[in-house]
């Protein structure tokens, strides 16, 4: 088990761009222009991905998230460094790669369309060589964690949102594969399908051992599946340990809420490692009196917004 | 709606045009390309039937005729059709009726910035070879002027036949099945494919009273002089007869669309 | 613990050809519950052919003959050409949505399966309608070829289908090279548009160009091998032009060739829509 399933070691992606000029003019001086810019979408980012773990890969629009997800399923080349996936270089053999993967981009829906999703399954079924037997068994480990009646033969088209979400998630799992890429999974769901969500996949990769990356914008998604966090932005990774770790490293933050004399509650964002709550509380006292005080503390949420924000690092 | 803000939707039009960099060139070169088969085609046809002068068209005549029918499909295409259909699909068309701008002029002004584009990129092009190829056949005078009003016509008149096809996708997702028996019906009976002089006599007349006319044929007639075009009073009875199937054609799409999109906000489409 | 054992050389073209069918039994079966839609597109196909047919027509009621070729011999090639035609409208028809799917990102999709990705693609859409222009034409065909009395022999007939099937692959590789620009660049749907209008020329004898334009339309694009070269194996059989005789192989060369380039595309392709 100590066979690492994604590795990758100074991966770097640059996309060549044509700069754009802005107003009529400009797009008429594009038409006969050359110039073109280099972006890097990733730079120097290594890592390792163990066996079976739900790692929550996050970082602000534009890091270069779904670029690395898309070097790690062998969709693109990577301008240099090495990536290995379940042992295989992914661009070098993406057939070999694509049957031990299994990929749900948010709300693009990979299924036929306009079949019946037991149809889309059989079909999948026939793509990925699955064994009647084990497809069989896959199904019923889904029943046992689903309710799959309202949705088995409904076309795609008819589905809900949250149907097609489950339904996508169902599907990149059907050819039990080593890896799974999920990419804003639970993205305009509503909470109780949120929730339904993140116990399938959860429940899927306790039982089928299924490394999971899954990025998000869900805080909410994290803080339920994944003990392992890494963060890139810009293109790099800024940080890769446990998510427990996450509210110390940055500082150990807790909110301090005071109610004071006149009723009216105060908010301050501590960092116990620099300040003392204590002492806040005594000056806080002197000053207007406090009435009640709350401790709380600080959610994944506003640590990862910190970061977002460049406020800590 | 003032007339800057309709500026400014064509100048986003023309740009958006423009950013099609590579795909502007390939058009122009296409076009010439698809214009000298046109050019051997009728050369051998003319060839082979021995008389210079076929149902009154010279060689020269259908020549002219056809390529600039030919220019004048490319500068008048629109995508109405597909557009909607991709807008009701994704549901944006709530969105585009939820626009301060009546949805129909929307269109048809994010468009003009397009004709525009292709205006100058394949009709004039095309125009001023045809003219110094022939040698002056086209004539060179007031007829121009008696054109571009035709030409505008012709634009109305053909944005609103594409408006009432577009209209109805609200009803049937058979997009490519309606735009297919569209396009093929304006292509034949507007004289684009073949000039509408070598249709059977009871043929023409009857395809003569038709609106698709006012399209391309009627543009063409005015540019060069014939059906009686070359006088003003001639040239105003074609004009009547392309703005007399304008407001029709405005009256049936405008009255078609109030009545479907009724239509969908009851039922919620 | 690998999870798959299995040989992954399996995939060979029965495993294709099987998972064509399954697709496409399940494609019809949805097809049949959107009546309205089936009956509108095969009256427009009706309608498109019957429109190419009533121009052809007109032409020959102005004219009795072009170029040499009469009346009969001009609906042969029309009708040959209508069938060589009809594969890429039934099979390929998919490369007309490649150009929205590249724009908007979607295309990623094709690329996430351990199959081939043009083969995917491709196999998303079968289109019915194209099946109304193969009676169009095999009725035109058949008409053409009992006036002009070319014998009906075991061997013309195994011609016939040969040069069909090579006909109807330069239009595939045409249709392919068109669509695969959308990963080049924008506004690809110009191109294909374009090249879709050319296919009209392949129903008149390439002889009526001069030679530059012969050469454009031997070499470059290749539409005077949608009818003309094929359709004189079986006109011309004792003075077929070299170009007839080498078609069937040019065809397979031209065909790969245009496949590369479609998954070049697909390789090129940064996928930044999103």
């Amino acid at each position: 088990m100590s066979e690492a399933a994604i590795l990758m070691k100074d991966l770097c992606k640059d996309f060549k761009v044509l700069n754009r000029h802005e107003g009529l003019k400009g797009s008429i001086r594009d038409l006969f222009s050359r110039d073109y810019k280099t972006i890097s979408a990733v730079k120097d980012v290594s890592l390792t991905i163990n066996k079976g773990e739900i790692i929550g890969y996050l970082g602000p629009n534009g890091a270069g998230k779904s670029t690395t997800i898309k070097m790690m399923t062998g969709v693109l080349e990577p301008t240099s460094g090495e990536i290995i996936v379940n042992g295989n270089i992914p661009y070098k053999d993406r057939t070999r790669n694509s049957e031990r993967i299994g990929v749900v981009f948010g709300q693009r829906s990979q299924l036929w369309w306009s079949l019946p999703l037991i149809e889309s399954f059989n079909l999948l079924r026939d793509i990925y060589m699955v064994k009647q037997k084990d497809y069989e068994d896959m199904l019923e480990l889904y029943r046992s964690l689903v309710d799959l009646e309202p949705i088995i033969k409904k076309p795609v088209r008819q589905m809900s949102l949250g149907q097609r979400t489950l339904s996508d998630i169902l599907a990149a799992f059907l050819h039990n594969p080593d890896i799974v890429f999920l990419d804003e999974p639970t993205i305009g769901l509503d909470v109780s399908m949120k929730a339904k969500i993140r116990d399938l996949i959860a429940g899927l990769n306790k039982t089928k051992n299924t490394t999971v990356i899954l990025t998000t914008h869900d805080m909410g998604d994290v803080d339920a599946l994944c003990r392992r966090i890494i963060i890139i932005d810009k293109g790099q990774k800024i940080y890769d340990n446990d998510i427990d770790h996450l509210k110390s490293y940055f500082g150990s933050y807790r909110t301090l809420k005071l109610r004071l004399a006149d009723d009216t509650w105060e908010e301050h964002l501590i960092d116990e490692s620099k300040e003392d709550i204590m002492q806040i509380i005594l000056e806080k006292q002197k000053l207007s009196g406090v009435k009640d005080i709350q401790l709380q503390e600080i959610s994944t949420e506003e640590v990862i917004k910190k970061i977002y924000e460049g406020g800590v690092a | 709606m003032s007339p800057k803000k309709l500026i400014a939707l064509t100048k986003a039009g023309i740009e958006e045009s423009l950013q099609f960099r590579l795909g502007a060139f390939v058009t122009l070169f296409a076009n010439i390309i698809y214009l000298v088969l046109v050019y051997f085609l009728w050369k051998a046809i003319y060839a082979s039937s021995g008389t210079d002068v076929v149902n009154g068209m010279t060689f020269e005549d259908t020549m002219i005729y056809l390529i600039l029918a030919t220019a004048l499909f490319n500068f008048l295409e629109m995508y109405v059709v597909w557009d909607m259909s991709r807008n009701i699909q994704s549901g944006k068309i709530i969105l585009d009726l939820l626009k301060p701008m009546e949805y129909k002029a929307y269109t048809f002004w994010s468009y003009s910035g397009n004709h525009v584009v292709l205006f100058f990129l394949t009709f004039i092009p095309t125009f001023i070879i045809v003219m110094f190829v022939t040698h002056g056949a086209i004539p060179m005078g007031i007829n121009l002027v008696y054109f571009i009003v035709s030409v505008i016509l012709a634009l109305v008149v053909n944005f609103h036949i594409e408006m009432l096809v577009a209209t109805l996708c609200l009803y049937t997702e058979s997009t490519w099945g309606i735009n297919i028996v569209k396009e093929t019906i304006v292509l034949l009976l507007s004289g684009a494919s073949i000039p509408l002089a070598f249709f059977p006599e009871a043929a023409r007349k009857v395809v003569g009273m038709m609106p698709f006319r006012a399209v391309y044929d009627v543009p063409l007639n005015v540019l060069l002089g014939k059906g009686g075009a070359d006088t003003l009073s001639g040239a105003a009875s074609l004009w009547g007869f392309q703005a007399v199937w304008a407001v029709i054609l405005i009256a049936a799409s405008t009255l078609f669309w109030n009545v479907s999109v009724r239509k969908i906000t009851v039922n919620g489409g | 613990m690998s999870k798959l054992e299995k040989n992954k050389n399996s995939r060979g073209l029965g495993f294709y050809l099987s998972i064509y069918r399954k697709i496409l039994i399940q494609d019809l079966k949805t097809k049949m519950s959107y009546r309205a839609d089936f009956v509108i597109s095969t009256f427009g196909m009706i309608l498109t052919n019957l429109s190419g047919f009533v121009t052809f027509l007109i032409l020959f009621r102005n004219f009795p003959t072009i170029n040499g070729w009469d009346y009969y011999h001009m609906l042969f090639l029309y009708g040959f050409s209508l069938i060589a035609l009809t594969p890429v409208q039934c099979f390929f028809d998919n490369n007309w949505n490649l150009r929205f799917m590249v724009r908007s990102g979607d295309f990623i999709k094709y690329c996430f399966r351990p199959i081939n990705v043009f083969f995917y693609f491709m196999s998303e859409v079968f289109d019915v309608k194209g099946l109304g222009q193969l009676a169009f034409g095999l009725g035109t065909l058949i008409y053409a070829w009992y006036h002009i009395g070319v014998a009906v022999t075991v061997g013309s007939i195994a011609l016939l289908v040969l040069y069909i099937f090579t006909a109807s692959l330069f239009m595939i590789a045409i249709m392919n090279f068109a669509a695969a620009t959308a990963f080049w660049m924008e506004g690809s749907g110009n191109v294909m548009v374009i090249m879709f209008r050319f296919k009209d020329f392949a129903k008149y004898p390439a002889s009526i160009f001069n030679s530059v334009f012969r050469f454009l339309f031997t070499f470059i694009i290749p539409i005077a091998f949608i009818a003309y070269y094929p359709s004189l194996a079986i006109l011309a059989p004792d003075e077929e032009p070299l170009m007839t005789g080498i078609a069937p192989l040019f065809g397979l060369l031209v065909f790969y060739l245009s496949y590369h380039f479609w998954m070049r595309g697909v390789k090129r392709y940064d996928f930044t829509g999103s």
